[in-house]
């Protein structure tokens, strides 16, 4: 599975289910349209460090790495210089 | 597995509890009727390191590792009376002095942290307002950024140590679209042009831990002063809660420990119908509920110092271990108050003043209710 699949189906089951959305755009803003929250934010942290083996620092959760989809995705990707 | 704290741990523990014993309770009960915060056991504690603890050497620290830190926090709470002096060195350390350590700029840090470290510079955080206090990030101060600086109007309220702070981390919305990500965090001095402070609040208990109101009227802040990107504002508070609810609560484990001895002293001397009064099951088996508590407490507030020692985050277990010291401490204070009957109700001991003080545990660093929230949450419910 690449890092866009495993972080969408955790933000789909974990995250966007919960809201009752059928989908989820990767370009769609997620601090926005208040689909993820600040708790929603710890628990993802929580799991890409675990699924990815790396460390995010807390000075790197801003809205820019945060705000879709695509942008954790680069961010992971970033970090881990894995696609 | 070994539990104990070891040689070095146990030793800051033990000059922590000498400290305060020498230099902290003189005169106590007359400052918390007077709600007079204690300036002198300020600086003792200032002189002595507290302010400091974890703080590199280069700005006056003293480079303890967090289970240190907690072992001495402990070892304050068990000896020190003053709880609200307590709470306000808490409130300055980990939610002014460990975020700009954090999440400050080399300007930053060396501007401010030489002068938190020593106790020179009193601090604290600005985040509640009147109708944002659970739901935090519902607020509504704004800071509008015009050329080199930010404008930041609104109000904060229940601020500790307001009507003392040199310095306040503002939090307030820059970015009103996006939510709680939309918030920022302005090191705001109290000489800033637009900023005041209302009178100090009359509280239930912590009567020493100076508490206000903060009003900014078109408050000039420089863009050098703010913490963090733009943005940052809820990965800074969340990271200081993580320390909040793992270490102030340390000073609430030592005054546990401290109640249950006296109680335990009490019931072997007080006789009533002919034998000690800890013969009698209604109170042995309150005494072994505390001592209960107290050891659990002590348990989840050292996972909690280890994980952190360790880098890792600790989110479910700061949240519960925030709200199972904090709730143990008002169910040990009310039994201690119980134990001792009338004499516990009186105002000349202690057990009514360590009652009121223990309930603020139950609210501030995020309620009881709101930490339930936060682990039901994490469990994916």
């Amino acid at each position: 599975m690449s890092i866009s699949e495993k972080l969408e189906k955790f933000m789909f089951t974990e995250i966007v289910a919960k809201l009752g959305k059928k989908s989820l755009n990767p370009e769609e803003d997620l601090l926005e349209q208040g689909i993820i929250d600040s708790l929603g934010i710890v628990k993802l942290v929580s799991f890409i460090e675990e699924a990815f083996n790396l460390t995010i620092d807390d000075d790197e959760i801003l809205p820019e790495n945060f705000q879709s989809l695509n942008s954790i995705s680069r961010l992971v990707e970033q970090k881990t210089g894995y696609k | 597995m070994d539990f104990s704290l070891t040689e070095e741990q146990l030793t800051i523990k033990k000059s922590a509890i000498e400290f305060a014993e020498k230099a902290l309770n003189n005169g106590y009960k007359e400052r918390e009727r007077n709600c007079e915060f204690n300036q002198d056991g300020w600086e003792k504690c200032a002189d002595f390191g507290i302010h400091g603890l974890s703080m590199p050497a280069k700005y006056g620290g003293l480079e303890m590792d967090i289970l240190a830190c907690v072992a001495t926090m402990e070892g304050l709470g068990y000896a020190c009376r003053d709880s609200g002096l307590l709470f306000a060195i808490n409130s300055h350390i980990w939610t002014c002095e460990s975020p700009i350590l954090k999440f400050g700029t080399d300007y930053q840090k060396d501007k401010y942290l030489p002068g938190l470290c020593g106790g020179v510079l009193k601090g604290g955080h600005a985040m509640t307002e009147s109708d944002s206090g659970s739901d935090a990030f519902s607020m509504k101060c704004k800071a509008e950024k015009k050329g080199d600086r930010y404008i930041i109007n609104g109000s904060k309220i229940f601020i500790t140590n307001a009507p003392i702070a040199d310095i306040l981390l503002v939090f307030a919305v820059t970015d009103p679209q996006k939510g709680f990500a939309g918030i920022s965090v302005f090191i705001v001095e109290k000489g800033f042009p637009g900023f005041s402070v209302g009178k100090p609040l009359d509280m239930m208990g912590l009567k020493t831990c100076p508490l206000g109101e903060v009003v900014l009227q078109d408050c000039e802040v420089p863009e050098e002063n703010r913490l963090g990107k733009e943005g940052a504002g809820a990965a800074i508070f969340n990271s200081e809660m993580e320390w909040e609810r793992s270490c102030l609560f340390a000073t609430h484990v030592g005054a546990m420990e401290k109640d249950l001895e006296e109680c335990i002293r009490y019931v072997k001397d007080r006789h009533q119908f002919g034998k000690p009064v800890g013969k009698y099951q209604a109170i042995s088996h309150k005494i072994a509920e505390m001592k209960v508590r107290l050891e659990l407490s002590k348990l989840i507030l050292f996972k909690v110092a280890w994980l952190k020692s360790q880098g890792k985050r600790a989110p479910i277990e700061c949240a519960l271990s925030k709200l199972f010291i904090s709730e143990s401490y008002v169910e040990n204070c009310m039994e201690a108050l119980q134990i001792h009957g009338a004499y516990g109700y009186s105002a000349e001991m202690d057990f009514e003043k360590n009652l009121r003080d223990s309930i603020a545990g139950k609210i501030y660093s995020g309620t009881s209710e709101i930490q339930k929230n936060v682990i039901a949450t994490l469990l994916g419910i």
